[in-house]
């Protein structure tokens, strides 16, 4: 299968030469699949942008390749790109219709009048803003002006569509509608979409794949279930989600798990994943929705360990509880409110903590 | 409250306004009713006027009186009047080629530097125009510094002969009024937002398309505004085409300077005077109508 976009050792840094200089990536290979859901995910300033305006062709590349189904495109221009980019504040023009802004870009490519209007015309009712053709910008919504930005991106059949945090200016409702849009959207048009987002629920969301960067390089790509279940690296269990992290030291290994010393004498059983030895320093990792939390008397059960309310988070469809172990060791869990809306324990409540050895995982240091 | 002070809220409206209808009054108003009255009147040999009234002002600008006394056809200040708006129209079209560029070269700059250029390019305000229209013969004239050069090199063999034309009465409007070209178009281009110039390229417009389509429908207002206000000072103007025309080549300005100074035929001045301005304040009519249905159609108003 042929790779829609295969960056090869791309390398950028900013300022070249002066004391200013700052490098954006640091020597970034990946593949994104044709027809895929691809998204960059990081916190700001981890290179994703950059990378999507290396694609797109704002900027140049300090070193290393773009390749475009196997054409090489590092060096043209942004007009010569056959990409079209979803901008996060939009950037429609706006001494024009919504119709003009959707139309520009095949008009730039000397499409036929007729062609261009049925085209408009596909995509407007594409997105749902067939009606507000003759509008201009500044009488939309930011939702609607979503749309444009969508449709107009879109109106030119690119072979790759690069959306730079195109949801992070919609409030709330409209951001969690929009994602399904987004999807469904990628899906009928069959377009590879490069999504760059700093949302992690998101990415989660949308993606087929995943590409997780900090500091300019690539930290873990895969789907988003490996992601959130398999992370290679502290940072990345930490940045996906919430997580309990515990710090220690191993101290026997078996065939299926290893036993950890943390704290002073507590001792954790995780799923072994291999290439460990007796001694290694490690960073155990827990989801919090894999805890249960339940009455203190089913603490000498196995796999269950005593506890005690610390603190509690209050979220509506469920609570946060932050559970004292014992050792220096707190752990945060969830629980959800009992039928008539009261939450199971409150502060300084004992209880009963359980967990199994397999939803315990050795991270890499 | 003061005594003194109108009782309802539209009487103390007022009154807080007078002090800028006063202004507005004393400086715009009671001149241009002057000089409307003067223009209908009989011009005094020695200057002034004399309290007669008669239409002669008028009917200079159009006719004149041949050797039997019959009133006839005159075209020579209608086509003074033509060759001012020619003239002012070409140092304005010179003022936006130039003025563009520049305009949008400072938008490109870091911000700490953008000051400083706009403050360079208000230093020749600092110093009489006279002064620097004169620089324009050492420059344009015979013997000046294009000149010499180029005889010296044997490139040329005779004078150019640039002063005393039409030419040199441009470039010497066009340098007057060039700031006031430059100056409201980086207005306008520095409200633009840059991105609209990412998002165009990246719609398959080349650099060129990126200008005609995006950069410069977006500041019509500044390039307008600049077009205006080198356009309608040029009508006026007198020093550039009395120094580089040579006082020959008459434009509007200088013509009515010379009814004022030398001339004595104040309400022929007058007369010349109230012509240029209805001419500007239709343009202006026209423009303001213009924006006003654009902006309706904009639906921004």
């Amino acid at each position: 299968m042929t790779a829609a976009i295969d960056i090869r050792a791309v390398t950028k840094i900013y300022n070249p030469g002066s004391n200013q200089a700052v490098k954006a990536l640091d020597n970034v290979s990946l593949t994104i699949d044709d027809n895929e859901f691809f998204t960059l995910l990081g916190p700001s300033g981890c290179g994703k942008t950059t990378l999507l305006r290396l694609i797109a062709g704002f900027e140049q590349v300090s070193g290393g390749e773009i390749m475009l189904f196997d054409d090489e495109i590092e060096n043209l221009e942004p007009n010569q790109r056959p990409v079209n980019t979803v901008f996060q504040h939009y950037a429609l023009f706006p001494h024009m219709t919504v119709a003009q802004n959707v139309a520009f870009g095949l008009e730039r490519l000397g499409k036929p009048r007729q062609e261009i209007e049925a085209t408009v015309d596909r995509v407007l009712t594409l997105v749902k803003m067939k009606e507000l053709g003759d509008r201009r910008p500044n009488q939309l919504s930011g939702g609607q002006q979503q749309r444009v930005a969508l449709a107009r991106a879109l109106a030119p059949s690119p072979k790759v569509l690069l959306l730079d945090e195109p949801l992070s200016a919609l409030d709330l409702k409209l951001r969690q509608a929009m994602r399904e849009e987004l999807k469904q959207l990628q899906k009928e048009t069959g377009i590879t979409f490069v999504f760059v987002t700093h949302d992690q629920e998101e990415a989660l969301a949308m993606s087929d794949r995943i590409a997780v960067m900090s500091n300019g390089e690539v930290q873990q790509i895969g789907g988003p279930t490996n992601i959130y279940e398999h992370p290679v690296n502290r940072f990345v269990a930490d940045f996906i989600g919430d997580t309990n992290f515990l710090d220690g030291e191993i101290v026997s290994i078996n065939d299926d798990l290893v036993t950890c010393r943390i704290g002073a004498q507590s001792m954790f059983e995780a799923a072994n994943s291999g290439g460990h030895k007796v001694g290694d320093r490690v960073t155990l990792f827990l989801r919090p929705e894999k805890i249960s939390l339940s009455a203190p008397d089913r603490a000498s059960e196995p796999g269950q360990r005593p506890g005690k309310v610390a603190n509690i988070v209050y979220l509506g469809n469920q609570a946060a509880y932050t559970v004292d172990m014992g050792d220096g060791i707190e752990l945060t869990a969830q629980a959800r409110p009992r039928e008539d809306g009261r939450l199971p324990f409150a502060i300084d409540d004992a209880l009963a903590v359980g967990f199994s050895a397999r939803a315990l995982r050795v991270l890499a240091q | 409250m003061s005594d003194w002070l109108p009782r309802s809220a539209a009487g103390r409206r007022w009154l807080g306004l007078a002090p800028s209808y006063f202004i507005i009054g004393i400086f715009m108003l009671v001149p241009m009713i002057i000089m409307g009255v003067f223009s209908f009147l009989e011009p005094n040999p020695y200057g002034g006027v004399r309290p007669v009234g008669s239409l002669a002002a008028y009917i200079k600008l159009f006719f004149e009186y041949d050797l039997e006394d019959n009133l006839v056809f005159n075209p020579g200040y209608i086509n003074i009047i033509f060759r001012s708006f020619q003239l002012s129209f070409g140092a304005t079209l010179l003022c936006l080629v130039f003025g563009f560029p520049v305009a949008y070269y400072i938008t490109l700059q870091p911000e700490h530097r953008r000051n400083f250029y706009i403050y360079l390019i208000t230093i020749p305000f600092w110093t009489n125009l006279l002064i620097r229209t004169f620089a324009w013969i050492i420059i344009l004239g015979r013997g000046g510094v294009i000149e010499t050069p180029l005889l010296a090199a044997g490139i040329i063999e005779d004078s150019l002969r640039m002063m005393y034309t039409d030419g040199a009465i441009a470039i010497g409007l066009t340098y007057s009024y060039l700031p006031l070209m430059v100056l409201p178009i980086y207005a306008s281009l520095e409200k633009l937002d840059f991105r609209l110039l990412e998002a165009a390229s990246d719609l398959y417009a080349n650099r060129f398309e990126v200008m005609t389509k995006v950069v410069i429908p977006l500041c019509k207002p500044g390039i307008i505004a600049g077009c205006i206000l080198v356009f309608i000072p040029c009508l006026g103007a007198f020093i550039a085409p009395n120094l580089l025309g040579g006082g020959k080549k008459l434009m509007l300005g200088s013509l009515v300077q010379f009814q004022f100074a030398s001339a004595r035929n104040w309400p022929f001045g007058a007369a010349l005077s109230m012509l240029l301005l209805s001419a500007v304040v239709i343009t202006l009519i026209f423009y303001a109508r213009a924006a006003k249905n654009r902006a309706a159609m904009e639906g921004s108003a």
